[in-house]
């Protein structure tokens, strides 16, 4: 999951960046509205985090250029203003949810969660395909209703694509938004990831729930059943 | 005049329970004119009926020097130096007794005439003068009344070469001159009332046109007031310019001032608020070694950010206002709240209805309107299974220039119980006391209804059973 992170206090930028990180997500961060709608217009986030009060280009600026240049990925607006005025303005502006400073790490990571996983259509909290179970809250994953032991990479990966279930991912696509800028695209860990969640979601190979498109990506081929994701 | 009554300003409102309101412009200039011409039309009266009296004295002069002048040119005088006087009058009053007009004439050796209507009256004071000589004296008190009369005395010659004394008087008593007099003084009384009413009633309308001026300031700035405009714009006549353009400029200064405030404090809840969110997300990323400091530190932060946060909101809070900006119309706000609350609860899928009256509009800040629903709807969005009702009225003005605002928010949520409705709404921020989930947002719109000397009331919604919070702005 790659996620946008533009605020100019640096001691914030950096400390919410880092624990991001560690919880698995790739961060760019901006520290003005212009760098941050430089970055924002060039990479295919999933999310980006925009502090209103910026210098340069404010915070409201820099979210209706940003829904002007075409981007529809989340917008979570950071305020230390905390008045209607600003959040309705912001929300009208195009972003989707608002946290007021100072907020919980932990509640900015589950509105987060719960952003990426509306943008991509999933309106509860747990994705189920199939007999496969990913609870975003938890951050567990089971096989009919046996859990999965998963390392934090192999868990975004599965994320991503079931968040995406029934759409073509390229390599590039998931690598994007899996991993920092500096992996070098060119090895082949995605394939062992790959592989490995194959085997630990799928001993057997009956269900095949990840479908390698030869030469284009991958495809989490189980489709949704919303209607027991309870 | 309701000159005096289309000024209503605080200032008058609370002088009259204290000391009597002073006379209107209106009932001043009233009275002036009343005063001015009462004088000027008395002078008038008295010169013109002085003049009048003048003139009927000599007029009366002159009749009656006419008619001794006839009564000479009548008398002939008899052998023996006798006069003759004449059978026919000059007027027929002098054969009529006590008809008022009488004619005596005395002579030499206690010669004496007179005419039939002075038979039996008494003329005694009569003396008689010399040749020549003629008096009109008057009035003078008889037996008859006050008189008036002319005596002539004149020599008749006679062939031999004498001649006979004669003296002539007429006399006529004051009642005719009076009672002309009176007459002409009822005539010229009752000309001059009218023109005084009519000189009034043309100043009163006067007065209302040179003081309309004054009436649209008065309008122009009770309108100001409800909101329904933001300066005093109409044309005021040149001596009203200075005061019109400096109570404007003062709408403009409190304005300003008002924007400027907000601003400085939204500043400082930014600058406050910013390196609470730095150490709280610090102290929460790395403190997790030291768990009592940890918690420790995330507890103060927390009273910090919430005392931060009700402080500037009460201090933003700007009130009832006597220039309001105008009317913020509560439809479109209310939409917007509601699309952005939607956005941000999307996934319990709450159902929000509107019932808001057409003109339903809030007469304060639209920053003050927005906390109050914001505040209100978050939490019941919060608090609803699926539904939300947001009902607004309008309360009649009941002659007062703004009129009420009657608000509620309603939800299907669990409400809250009877006992705990009063911990609710108490106020200020005391975090560890306050009920839980219930967040400062409640405090703040306590404050500002309060500010805006309205009413909040929590009861149970009689529709979806949970809790309904309903504000009420009285007409003000």
């Amino acid at each position: 999951m790659r996620i946008l992170l533009v605020e100019d206090e640096a001691p914030l930028r950096e400390t919410l960046a880092a624990r991001l990180k560690r919880d698995g997500f790739a961060v760019d961060a901006a520290q003005d509205g212009e760098e941050g709608l430089y970055m924002g217009r060039e990479v295919p986030f999933d999310l980006a985090i925009i502090d209103l009060g910026l210098p340069k280009m404010s915070g409201m600026e820099l979210i209706k250029a940003l829904r002007e240049a075409g981007q529809r990925y989340p917008i979570l607006i950071l305020t230390a203003r905390g008045g209607w005025q600003d959040k309705v303005e912001g929300l009208k502006q195009g972003a989707d949810d608002y946290l007021v400073k100072p907020f919980h790490v932990e509640e900015l990571l589950a509105r987060i969660n719960a952003l990426v996983r509306r943008a991509s259509g999933w309106s509860k909290p747990v994705l189920a395909c199939g007999p496969i179970k990913l609870d975003t809250t938890a951050q567990t994953v089971t096989v009919e209703g046996k859990p999965v032991d998963l390392t934090s990479y192999e868990y975004k990966v599965l994320e991503y694509l079931m968040l995406h279930a029934g759409e073509l991912v390229s390599k590039a696509d998931l690598t994007e938004h899996i991993y920092q800028q500096d992996f070098d695209r060119d090895s082949n860990v995605l394939e062992v990831f790959i592989g490995r969640l194959r085997r630990k979601l799928d001993p057997e190979a009956a269900l095949k729930p990840i479908e390698t498109v030869r030469g284009r990506g991958y495809r989490f081929a189980i489709p949704r059943n919303e209607s027991d994701d309870d | 005049m309701d000159a005096d009554t289309a000024l209503p300003s605080p200032a008058t409102k609370a002088t009259t329970t204290e000391a009597p309101r002073p006379f209107s412009l209106a009932a001043r200039a009233a009275l002036a004119t009343a005063l001015v011409l009462a004088a000027f039309l008395g002078a008038i009266g008295l010169t013109l009926s002085k003049t009048n009296a003048d003139s009927a004295l000599n007029a009366l002069q002159d009749r009656l020097e006419n008619f001794v002048i006839a009564y000479i040119a009548g008398t002939d005088v008899g052998r023996y130096g006798r006069p003759l006087m004449p059978d026919a009058t000059p007027d027929p009053r002098f054969s009529r007794p006590g008809s008022g007009l009488y004619a005596v004439v005395l002579g030499d050796h206690g010669f004496r005439w007179e005419s039939s209507s002075a038979i039996g009256r008494d003329f005694s004071f009569l003396r008689p003068l010399q040749p020549g000589v003629r008096r009109f004296v008057g009035p003078v008190d008889t037996r008859m009344g006050r008189l008036y009369y002319y005596s002539y005395g004149v020599a008749l010659d006679l062939p031999e070469r004498k001649s006979v004394h004669l003296t002539f008087t007429v006399a006529q008593t004051e009642e005719q001159l009076a009672s002309s007099n009176a007459v002409y003084r009822r005539s010229l009384i009752g000309w001059l009332s009218t023109l005084g009413v009519l000189l009034i009633v043309l100043q009163l309308l006067l007065l209302r046109w040179s003081l309309t001026p004054l009436r649209r300031v008065a309008s122009d700035m009770s309108r100001v007031e409800r909101g329904d405009s933001d300066h005093l714009d109409s044309q005021y006549p040149l001596e009203l310019t200075g005061l019109t353009e400096r109570i404007n400029g003062f709408i403009d200064s409190e304005r300003e001032q008002r924007t400027r405030y907000r601003n400085t404090l939204a500043d400082l809840a930014h600058s406050l608020k910013t390196p609470l969110a730095v150490i709280r997300s610090q102290v929460e990323s790395a403190a997790a070694e030291r768990p009592q400091l940890r918690d420790a530190l995330l507890d103060q932060v927390r009273r910090m950010d919430e005392l931060v946060a009700y402080q500037l909101a009460r201090a933003a809070t700007s009130g009832r206002q006597t220039f309001a900006a105008a009317a913020v119309p509560l439809a479109g706000h209310a939409e917007d709240l509601v699309r952005s609350l939607e956005k941000v609860y999307a996934a319990k899928n709450v159902l929000c209805e509107f019932d808001i009256e057409d003109g339903a509009a809030f007469h304060g800040e639209q920053g003050d309107l927005l906390e109050l629903m914001g505040n209100l709807l978050e939490n019941a969005f919060k608090w609803a299974n699926h539904h939300v009702l947001l009902v607004a009225k309008v309360q009649p003005q009941g002659g007062r220039p703004r009129p009420g605002l009657w608000l509620s928010v309603e939800d299907d949520g669990p409400g809250i119980p009877d006992d705990k409705i009063e911990k609710v709404l108490q106020r200020g921020v005391r975090g560890d006391e306050r009920v839980q989930g219930h967040g400062i947002g409640l405090s703040i719109v306590q404050d500002i209804v309060r500010a805006y000397r309205g009413e909040l009331v929590v009861d149970r919604s009689p529709e979806f059973g949970g809790a309904r919070f309903s504000v009420q702005f009285p007409p003000d």
